[in-house]
């Protein structure tokens, strides 16, 4: 006999604990908790059996890891968090007891914790930090457009903005902004940095409320970690490309609305060897040293091709001085045993080499200019990460390196309507024939295609053509593109056929017979030939023939497919165990409502087309 | 009224007549206390006196008012006294400062009393001394208390309501008067009374002579007063002079402290960002980071700004948004168009759903799902193709109808012709082909089962009804056969009978009287053993044995023709037996009960094994020709196919009914078997059994039969093979027995 087992002392009761277990072992409020939960990254767990893991009651709660909870006991932010209780008292005591200079000194020296050790246990390694900042860049960059309030104030706003500032700065100089979309909630941009996909959504430039319903304290929390996340990222990122972290913010630039453009990127070499001097230096030429570089740098990679691109001005500071080293090419030294491994291992050379998915200097050649009701942050950001240039007009903000007349201004990316403008000099008239206007959508879609789209459906003016996802749909999905192309012609098609049809059963009752000929031969090849042979004598034309042939086989095709393959999947399904036979009806639901969702959309384009042609027809 | 008026009138004399008799006495009272004043003036004189009652009536204001007459009178007896004496009221009797002419000092000298009537107030003293009671205990009393004599002092007189208020209306003092408890009279006030009311009225103080602005009087403090001796004679103790040591010692802690600079004066808070390093610069941890946390889903095309016109939502598609629940939507937003990039306004529910994020961050249970992306069709066994495995029956050929439910059917051996039973009592014999009927008996009661001998070389049939076996031959027979038939089932000697009387009876009529239409032996099972639901031959021919729906363990019998005997194998079956049936190979047979199937070897009448098919209630079974497999059926719509080499537990579990199963046979011949259930169909499959032992048997689903109506709840009630072709006889509730050809 073996060893006798109680319950409740092994498995999944011991495994689990409910919260307020939790809460009542860890000695903490439920806040607390809460704030420690956020922290540490500790969610609940869904046990295999409720039952078992709450010792045999069913009552709904959530369970935690056990040892999720014995790790926390030992957490120093939990230790922090009850002397901040105890400082609390102790302030509210002074404070009762109008002890002003007591409670002075107990704010000064309240118990503050830190989060680095945090970051490091959850984020063992940059990249997995670096995985995870989805959330932390869209809350920085809501928090960064809220105005402050006594639950949000404005150091922290400032902050956020700072962090939503530096993360730009990043993407733009690395050039590694993939894709964007202008959606109905805010802009989703998507970047490939150090090989991880980061999307994050930026807010229209409006005034959020915060709504009644949202718990701000628990919104700080997580912004509480996702500052000192993003702070380390950045750190880490900026001093891999040499920058210095943080980059100084020009107050002046700063007061004047420059956004992005108050922040000065700082080699970090140029800092030790003479940081007053290149400071001011930098100050002065900060507008375009980021952008000037850039174009700098995209032009010198098209060098080649473009001739007169040397007497091109570049007023900043180069430092890819280490261009010109030429780079050692692997030899590859087939070995005897395994030719094929080693001829197959590739290089940094050969993975250069290949064709690289997008464009990052796709608007290198291009210089924009904004017109002022467009939103300046957005489309700064896109056009400087792809390389262009870019000016704006003193009402979306200070800083701008363009002038509107500046000569080398190419697309005007504008969001008006066309206005007849009589009293027009003929300067101005020269100006604006060189120039192309754009609407936004263009930048956006030029970017998600890879290429420079032709301006002319998106001059001004013009009816948009639709904006898509960059980021596709589940495969199967409907594709409104395809759609368009294919089956409105084969639609179009049918229709012609079925009014043709009208008109023949109009004409004359033999073609009738002549039709169920057809239908009949559609099996095989000797009738079919026959019943052609028919159709001539009878004066058909032949093409009319085909087509009904053609039809007639569609029909039964479907007829045939639907008809026997049908039931006899149907019998086999009877011999699917019970197993395999829920599986199978659950996979086939989301299937079916798939379909149903993607024929759905389908008809809909359809009935649109038609309408549409009937008012092309009737107008 | 003239009632009224009398008794008035009564009243009014007897008020007078108690009022002279008050006044009479009071009269005399008073004139007995005039001479005892005389005495006791003195004694009088500092005694609280009763007051008339006004509003307040504390005793303060009576004092004073008492203190004020008698000053007024001291006063006004007082010869030698000012004239200011009357503004100057005194406590005591005017005193004068004279120096005497004996020592030269000075000495106070008092004016002295003359015992006269005017010398003192007690004149005006009640008569009446029964002291500071509460007056209501006389309230019912003539008298009113008593005097010095031990007196009564009557009530005096005090007329009615009408009598005082003319006394108002006439008195001009009246309204300065107060009634005067002790006296129950009305006495007027006097002026500084009336003052004292005029006071209190004000909210002054009611003393009229009461200072409140009186200077101070100092008696212990200022120049001379000072205490010059100390009040205890303790020595003062050395900490009155002496500097704390540990003060001393705690500040010269933190002097010391601030020296060397552990203490930092105005000390600057540290508000700026916490500094950032190289956090993942050092060796990266050895433990495997968490799980990171699932990423939301990224737009689609009907999130965008301006999304192609298909995706917009119709009205029924917005009103069917807005009527599900925010936790029930698919997206959590409507898809809009918008013209222009300018024209997009602010979405609203931004900061509700990072929050919603958030709370599923922080919140909800994780759980890792792999995530099957498979081709629901390769789920689907493949299978050989129907039309592959042709010859089964896939038409109906014929019909023939009973009037009542045809509950069994029987298949000659040579299988061209079909016996059926109805409830009716009712048993046709037709052909198959053509379906033309040759001959109809008629039973009382409903035929429970009707079963074909399995010998080719006899030819007859036994129908089961209530109580009865009955065998039958049927009409023209070949003569041989006929008589081989007659010679089996009515010998000309008799087997010897049992030793042990049986109580079941088989009986022949005599030959003279046989004919086509009544049975040629008949089984007589013992009494209310009920309708036989089935009957079933051994292969040979001889031995059959039937199922009863009454009794418990009479219910099976097994009869053997040739020794005209009939034996129950089971003293006693647990559960209700079902289904019975002959191993086609080996002396094995089948029970089965409602929830399990028993195989018996009979030989040596034991158990061989139980088989487990799982379904709550079996309907049916059949066992495969090969005797290797077996098919049971069950009311709960599931069949089971078990390898009786292999396990107890079904080798397959099918469910495609959607009724309850009723019928189950194999084809003897083709590898065909088929089902019949009260859904109305009949389902045909392939059913290929191996003789190698590795490779499992094929079943494949191959017809639905359809055609029978479903009466009553009723479907397909019996399905029955034709042993020589892959055609099936089917008996329906509905009345309708069918051939099913291929």
């Amino acid at each position: 006999m073996g060893r006798l087992r109680q319950k409740g002392n092994a498995g999944a009761a011991k495994a689990y604990v409910t919260r307020s277990i939790a809460i009542k072992k860890l000695q903490c409020s439920l806040a607390d908790f809460r704030r420690l939960c956020i922290l540490k990254g500790i969610f609940p767990r869904e046990p295999k059996s409720r039952k078992r893991a709450n010792k045999g009651s069913s009552a709904p709660t959530s369970f935690y890891y056990a040892k999720d909870i014995a790790y926390l006991a030992h957490e120093p932010v939990l230790k922090k968090l009850r002397e901040h209780k105890a400082f609390a008292k102790k302030l509210s005591r002074a404070l009762g007891r109008g002890e002003w200079s007591s409670a002075k000194s107990l704010e000064e020296n309240k118990p503050v914790y830190k989060l680095d050790h945090i970051i490091k246990e959850r984020y063992p390694t940059f990249i997995d930090a670096l995985r995870d900042i989805d959330d932390a860049l869209c809350m920085i960059f809501l928090f960064a457009s809220l105005p402050s309030n006594p639950r949000i104030p404005p150091s922290l706003v400032e902050n956020c903005s700072r962090l939503a500032a530096e993360w730009q700065l990043y993407i733009m100089r690395s050039h590694s902004l993939r894709k964007a979309f202008l959606s109905i909630k805010g802009v989703y941009y998507q970047a490939e940095v150090m090989d991880q996909t980061i999307t994050w959504l930026v807010p229209y430039q409006f005034t959020q409320n915060i709504p009644v319903d949202v718990d701000v304290r628990v919104m700080l929390t997580f912004l509480e970690l996702y500052q000192t996340l993003l702070g380390f990222v950045f750190f880490k990122l900026y001093t891999d490309v040499g920058l210095v972290y943080p980059p100084p913010l020009d107050a002046k630039r700063d007061e004047s609305a420059a956004g992005v453009g108050a922040y000065l990127l700082q080699e970090a070499s140029q800092k030790s060897d003479k940081p007053a001097v290149t400071k001011v230096k930098v100050v002065e030429v900060e507008g375009r040293q980021v952008s000037g570089r850039d174009v700098y740098k995209t032009i010198k990679n098209i060098a080649s091709s473009s001739p007169n691109a040397d007497d091109m001005d570049v007023d900043a500071p180069t430092i890819e001085n280490n261009f010109g080293e030429t780079e050692e090419e692997f030899i590859v030294q087939p070995s005897k045993s395994d030719a094929e491994m080693a001829s197959s291992l590739p290089t940094l050379q050969s993975l250069k080499a290949l064709p690289q998915s997008i464009n990052t200097s796709l608007f290198a050649p291009y210089t924009f200019w904004l017109s002022r009701e467009t939103s300046r942050p957005i489309f700064e950001f896109l056009v400087r990460s792809f390389g262009g240039k870019i000016g704006w007009p003193a009402s979306s903000g200070g800083g701008s390196p363009l002038d509107e007349s500046d000569d080398s201004i190419t697309h005007v990316i504008i969001d008006r309507p066309v206005i007849e403008q009589p009293s027009e000099t003929d300067e101005q008239r020269e100006l604006r024939l060189k120039r192309r206007y754009v609407q936004p959508q263009w930048v956006v879609d030029s970017i998600n295609a890879g290429k420079i789209l032709l301006e002319a459906p998106y001059a001004q003016g013009q009816s948009l053509p639709p904006h898509l996802s960059p980021f596709g749909e589940y495969e199967g999905a409907y594709d409104p593109a395809e759609l368009a192309n294919e089956e409105l012609a084969a639609d179009e098609d049918e229709s012609e056929i079925e009014g043709e049809d009208v008109e023949i059963e109009d004409a004359d009752i033999e073609n009738e017979a002549l039709q169920a000929v057809a239908t009949a031969a559609t099996e095989d090849s000797a009738t079919l030939r026959a019943a052609e042979l028919a159709a001539e004598a009878a004066g058909i034309d032949p093409s009319t023939f085909e087509k009904e042939v053609a039809k007639s086989r569609r029909k039964s095709k479907k007829s045939s497919s639907n008809g026997v393959d049908e039931a006899e999947t149907d019998m086999n399904k009877m011999m699917m165990s019970n197993k395999q036979k829920k599986l199978y009806e659950k996979v086939k639901h989301s299937q079916d409502k798939r379909n149903l969702e993607r024929s759905k959309l389908e008809e809909k384009k359809k009935n649109l087309h038609k309408q549409k042609r009937k008012l092309g027809q009737t107008s | 009224m003239t009632i009224q008026a009398r008794s008035s009138k009564k009243r009014k004399q007897h008020g007078q007549d108690e009022a002279s008799d008050t006044f009479n006495e009071a009269v005399n009272l008073e004139m007995l206390s005039d001479e005892e004043d005389k005495e006791d003036v003195e004694s009088d004189n500092g005694e609280v006196d009763e007051f008339p009652e006004i509003d307040a009536g504390s005793e303060e204001s009576g004092e004073e008012d008492e203190t004020y007459k008698s000053e007024e009178d001291t006063g006004a007896s007082g010869e030698g006294s000012s004239s200011g004496s009357q503004e100057q009221l005194h406590i005591f009797p005017e005193v004068k400062t004279i120096v005497s002419d004996i020592t030269g000092q000075e000495k106070r000298v008092y004016p002295e009393i003359e015992p006269d009537y005017d010398s003192d107030s007690s004149t005006e003293d009640t008569p009446n001394r029964v002291g500071d009671i509460p007056m209501h205990w006389y309230d019912d009393l003539p008298h009113v208390g008593y005097d010095m004599d031990g007196k009564r002092v009557l009530k005096p007189a005090r007329g009615d309501e009408l009598d005082r208020f003319l006394k108002t209306v006439e008195d001009p003092n009246s309204w300065t008067s107060a009634f005067d408890k002790k006296a129950q009279a009305d006495k007027p006030l006097t002026a500084e009374e009336l003052d004292i009311i005029r006071r209190l009225y004000a909210n002054e103080n009611p003393d009229a002579d009461y200072d409140p602005y009186e200077p101070l009087t100092e008696w212990f403090t200022g120049p001379g007063k000072e205490e010059i001796m100390p009040l205890t004679a303790a020595p003062e103790p050395k900490r009155r002079w002496i500097p704390s040591k540990w003060e001393h010692k705690k500040v010269m802690k933190i002097v010391r402290a601030i020296r060397q600079g552990r203490i930092l004066p105005n000390r600057t808070k540290n508000t700026s960002q916490p500094p950032f390093y190289a956090i993942w610069g050092d060796s990266s941890s050895s433990n495997a980071p968490p799980l990171p946390a699932p990423k939301p889903t990224l737009p689609t095309n009907s999130e965008s700004y301006n999304p192609p016109e298909e995706y917009l939502p119709t009205e029924e598609d917005k009103k069917q948004w807005e009527e599900t629940d925010p936790e029930d939507r698919e997206h959590d937003y409507l898809p809009q168009k918008y013209s222009a990039l300018r024209l997009v306004p602010g979405y609203e529910r931004f900061i509700k759903d990072r929050f919603n994020r958030q709370l599923d961050l922080y919140m909800a249970p994780r759980v890792q799902r792999v995530k099957l992306n498979i081709d629901p069709n390769s789920l689907i066994p493949k299978l050989p193709s129907p039309s592959s495995l042709k010859p089964f029956p896939t038409y109906k050929s014929l019909k023939v109808v009973h009037t009542h439910i045809a509950r069994c059917i029987s298949v000659s051996p040579d299988g061209a012709w079909v016996v059926s039973g109805d409830e009716g009592g009712v048993v046709r014999l037709w052909e198959v082909n053509v379906g033309r009927e040759v001959k109809k008996w008629k039973f009382d009661g409903k035929i429970g089962s009707i079963e074909w001998c399995p010998r080719t070389d006899v030819s007859y049939f036994v129908v089961g009804t209530d109580d009865m076996l009955h065998f039958l031959i049927p009409p023209n027979l070949p003569a041989s056969i006929l008589q081989l038939t007659q010679s089996i089932l009515a010998p000309s000697t008799l087997p010897p009978a049992p030793e042990t009387p049986s109580p079941v009876k088989w009986s022949t009529p005599s030959s003279n009287t046989w004919t086509d239409e009544t049975a040629v032996l008949t089984i007589h099972l013992p009494p209310s053993s009920g309708l036989p639901t089935q009957i079933t031959w051994h292969r040979r021919g001889d031995y059959l044995a039937s199922v009863s729906i009454g009794g418990s363990q009479g219910a099976v019998w097994i009869h053997q023709v040739s020794r005209r005997h009939s034996q129950a194998p089971f003293k006693k079956v647990r559960g209700k037996v079902q289904m019975v049936l002959f191993h086609p190979m080996k002396p094995c047979f089948f029970v089965a009960t409602q929830q399990y199937v028993r195989m018996y070897n009979l030989s040596e009448q034991k158990l061989l094994k139980t088989l487990q098919p799982g379904i709550k209630w079996i309907s049916s079974m059949d066992v495969h020709p090969s005797g290797d497999h077996l098919i049971v059926g069950g009311y709960d719509r599931k069949l089971c196919w078990f390898d009786l080499e292999l396990s107890d537990k079904p080798y397959k579990v099918l469910r495609y009914h959607t009724r309850a199963i009723r019928s189950l046979h194999f084809h003897p011949t083709y590898p065909l078997f088929a089902s019949s259930s009260d859904d109305g169909a009949i389902q045909i499959f392939h059913s290929r059994v191996y003789n190698d032992l590795m490779t499992d048997p094929l079943i494949v689903p191959l017809k639905i039969l359809r055609g029978h109506e479903i009466t009553k709840g009723l479907g397909v009630l019996q399905v029955k093979w034709c042993s020589r072709h892959p055609w099936l006889v089917s008996g329906g509730a509905d009345g309708a027995v069918n051939v099913w050809c291929s």
